[in-house]
């Protein structure tokens, strides 16, 4: 029964819940708006917004050399679960059976694995550091502890189910997903997407002045 | 209560694989595994033998002991099975059975072999008996219809047996008293008697050449 | 003050807790039904003859060859008989199994009549208002990052080796393989990152645990353990290097037999499966023996040790005592910093600049 509850209904909410939440964010953002800018145009804003989009991917010199470990677990958490959540063969087949009626092409197994491996690697070091650092202990607050042990535990309960034969593993892992999804909107998590916005507007900006942003 | 076992007569046993394409077809089981095998020892010399192994179906099974989670039961009739839905695919049961008996039907890089499966006697499983659940999983369940296990029955030359352990140690043992028979009829050696002998074949086998 | 008479409170808890977890323990000892035993296995005492037992005995006893070939492709297929299956589940079962769960529950066993016996090992001259900086945060990041991946081995692994005996009676059979199943991915999956904590705990703390001059006559003296008296080490002592190396070694055998075993696609015979699994067994129980020490002495053993695991920075006393030949020379350095301005750095009302982290002087 609880199964049937996890499958079916928590599942449709969640989605819902993300959905709406994300788009409701996004448009708000949106229309909050900017002041016009009167000066004269030296650049454009659109090909600076593009530009910094990409660019900001890169670390900056110093923090590239002083923060190396950081650097890496932050793209191999990043890259590890971008390729785990889109291009893992049971989360396709999932995504095909309930959202888009189609899948696509999968990474291999061993690459599956591998990326499991370096996601989680990336977020055990980064989680640490950000419990142990004062800096980064002073900075966090109620919102990163509920996202960082959301995401950990979803990821830790999808490795404990990869034999893939145990409807309680698929079930728990699902579970934890809703519930990442519902808490998803309301959070810092939003960064997946409004990343795009901050950036963009940056680069828009310093774009317009002319400047490389 | 019957004891069922297997004996493999290594004086018949021609090699011809029946066995083995019999027990796949009858149990469909998946690509790359063989719940049965044909092992040819010293192929192309002279002391050629072949023997059909699979599932031994041990009263002491060693898999069983060793299982982690306890998967393995044993039926009334002695044959040793498993349950599928409880085994977690972890390999000790290769590992340790003296035969090689446990199949995997996945490669296993990060040890995800997925379930064991083996030669159940035809037996089946824990499932209901001959349920569409239970041919699925395991395979047919002759012996629920009274029937014994296919391999034997397709066995060509009869060198493979299958049955109650007294009927079948009956029928290798009259096997053997004829064969010791028909050699003192001839006054040679049983070695010398055998369909294997190699005086006339010595030096002659197609595989060295 | 007030922490001392909080720790006084909290070590007379402790103690009557760790009582009655032993008396626990010790009705825990028929351990001897951890062996299997012919009666636990169902078997009937009179045993029918195998026709084929003939046949198999002869196989293996004679000098005829166990291997031959075959049609079915398969590593290990042509091998008519391993013989060295059973040996290795006879090894698991009766001896892997009953001798690990004694060694590690003596070992627990003895950690908790060691502290109720000698009780926590106190700063003798008391917690003073200076303190050293003793591990930076990558160095705390890297201890802690293999400290999570070992416990979660470690767990991991002893529910796939005692489970059948210990948690099957409690769980049953169907939740139990659920469990299991968990346990089995959740160790596979998480062994290779124990090599890389392992590659980066060697890279970052190597060169303080080069054994050097003082740490024989460390070794001979007990390290103090036993008795007040101060014994003289460096920033590591020997008892502590001699932990570094033997996770090095021992892990570097479990990570190794951890590759053979969970990438079989190599053509690996079951022999060498085998001997994987017993090296890889043996060692696991090892270092799960010493890690309880450690984490007992780290913890609730020994009074300042886990600060400057957690803080980065210890006790001035405490090093004096227990690390006396590296604490007067960061002292003459003057390294020493007063707890105040330790407080600042960490204390997460303070407005005041984080300045060590930050490469300033914190004024």
């Amino acid at each position: 029964m609880i199964a049937q509850f996890i499958d079916g209904p928590l599942w449709v909410f969640s989605l819902s819940v993300f959905v709406i939440g994300v788009v409701w964010r996004i448009v708000m953002i949106l229309m909050a708006g900017n002041r016009t800018d009167l000066s004269v145009p030296k650049g454009s804003a659109s090909s600076g917004a593009i530009r910094t989009i990409f660019s900001r991917s890169i670390y900056e010199r110093t923090a590239a050399t002083r923060g190396r470990l950081l650097q890496i677990a932050g793209y191999l958490f990043h890259l590890g679960l971008f390729a785990l959540l889109f291009f893992a063969q049971p989360h396709i087949d999932f995504y095909a059976e309930r959202i888009t009626g189609f899948g696509w092409p999968a990474m291999p197994h061993w690459a599956f694995i591998l990326s499991a491996e370096l996601a989680f690697l990336g977020l055990l070091l980064l989680w640490i550091h950000r419990l142990l650092s004062p800096v980064t202990r002073l900075l966090t607050d109620l919102d990163d502890h509920v996202g960082s042990i959301l995401v950990f535990l979803v990821m830790l309960t999808g490795c404990l189910a990869l034999a893939q034969s145990f409807e309680a593993l698929r079930l728990i892992h699902l579970l934890l997903a809703e519930l990442l999804l519902i808490y998803f909107p309301f959070s810092k998590l939003m960064h997946t997407f409004t990343f795009v916005m901050s950036r963009g507007y940056t680069g828009a900006t310093m774009g317009r002045k002319g400047v490389n942003a | 209560m019957a004891r069922m076992k297997f004996y493999c007569d290594p004086e018949r046993c021609i090699e011809c694989n029946a066995c083995v394409t019999a027990c796949k077809n009858e149990n469909e089981v998946p690509w790359g595994v063989n719940r049965r095998r044909v092992v040819t020892i010293n192929d192309g010399d002279e002391g050629e033998r072949s023997l059909s192994v699979a599932c031994m179906h041990c009263s002491d099974a060693p898999c069983a002991t060793v299982c982690p989670v306890d998967c393995f039961y044993t039926t009334q009739d002695g044959v040793v099975l498993h349950d599928k839905d409880i085994c977690i695919g972890c390999g000790y049961c290769f590992y340790a059975c003296p035969f090689g008996a446990p199949q995997f039907p996945e490669d296993g890089a990060f040890a995800t072999r997925g379930k064991m499966d083996k030669c159940t006697f035809c037996a089946g499983g824990p499932e209901v008996d001959n349920s569409s659940d239970e041919h699925r999983k395991y395979g047919s369940n002759r012996l629920a219809e009274g029937k014994l296990p296919l391999c034997a029955e397709m066995c060509s030359t009869k060198a493979l047996l299958a049955g109650d352990s007294d009927t079948v140690s009956d029928i290798y043992r009259k096997r053997i008293i004829n064969r010791s028979a028909s050699v003192m009829a001839r006054g040679v050696s049983y070695r010398d008697a055998s369909f294997r002998a190699p005086s006339s074949a010595a030096g002659k086998s197609s595989a060295k050449e | 003050m007030n922490n001392s008479c909080n720790l006084a409170v909290a070590g007379r808890g402790v103690k009557t807790a760790s009582c009655w977890l032993l008396l626990s323990c010790l009705l825990l000892l028929p351990l001897h039904s951890l062996a299997e035993s012919k009666e636990l296995r169902g078997l009937p005492s009179v045993m029918v003859l195998n026709p084929a037992a003939e046949l198999w005995r002869d196989v293996r006893q004679r000098d005829m060859p166990t291997s031959g070939t075959t049609q079915i492709k398969g590593v290990d297929s042509g091998v008519l008989i391993n013989a060295n299956g059973d040996k290795w589940r006879k090894f698991r079962m009766q001896q892997l199994i009953p001798i690990g769960g004694y060694l590690l529950l003596g070992i627990g066993i003895g950690l908790t009549l060691f502290y109720l016996i000698r009780g926590r090992v106190k700063i003798i001259a008391g917690a003073s208002d200076k303190k050293l900086p003793r591990y930076t945060s990558y160095e705390r990041l890297i201890h802690w990052f293999m400290a999570s991946i070992f416990l979660f081995l470690a767990i991991t692994g002893l529910v796939i080796l005692f489970g059948r005996p210990l948690l099957i009676p409690i769980f049953g059979k169907e939740i139990f393989s659920v469990i299991a199943s968990a346990s089995k991915e959740g160790h596979n999956l998480m062994g290779p990152l124990f090599m890389v904590a392992l590659i980066l705990v060697f890279i970052k703390f190597v060169r303080r645990n080069i054994y050097q001059k003082g740490d024989l006559s460390w070794l001979l003296r007990g390290g103090g353990i036993i008795g007040k008296k101060h014994v003289p080490s460096n920033f590591f002592n020997m008892g502590e290097k001699s932990m570094f190396w033997m996770l090095i070694i021992v892990g570097s055998v479990i990570v190794v037999s951890g590759l053979v075993l969970v990438f079989p696609i190599f053509g690996q015979s079951r022999e060498w499966m085998e001997l994987a699994h017993v090296g890889h067994a043996i060692g696991a129980i090892l270092m799960i023996g010493v890690i309880l020490g450690h984490i007992y002495i780290g913890s609730i053993g020994m009074e300042g040790a886990i600060e400057g695991m957690k803080s980065g920075y210890c006790d001035l006393n405490w090093a004096k005592e227990h690390h006396d030949l590296w604490a007067t020379q960061m002292e003459k350095r003057g390294e020493a910093i007063a707890n105040e301005e330790v407080n600042r750095f960490s204390d997460p009302d303070s407005n005041r600049s984080l300045g060590r982290e930050l490469g300033e002087a914190g004024k």
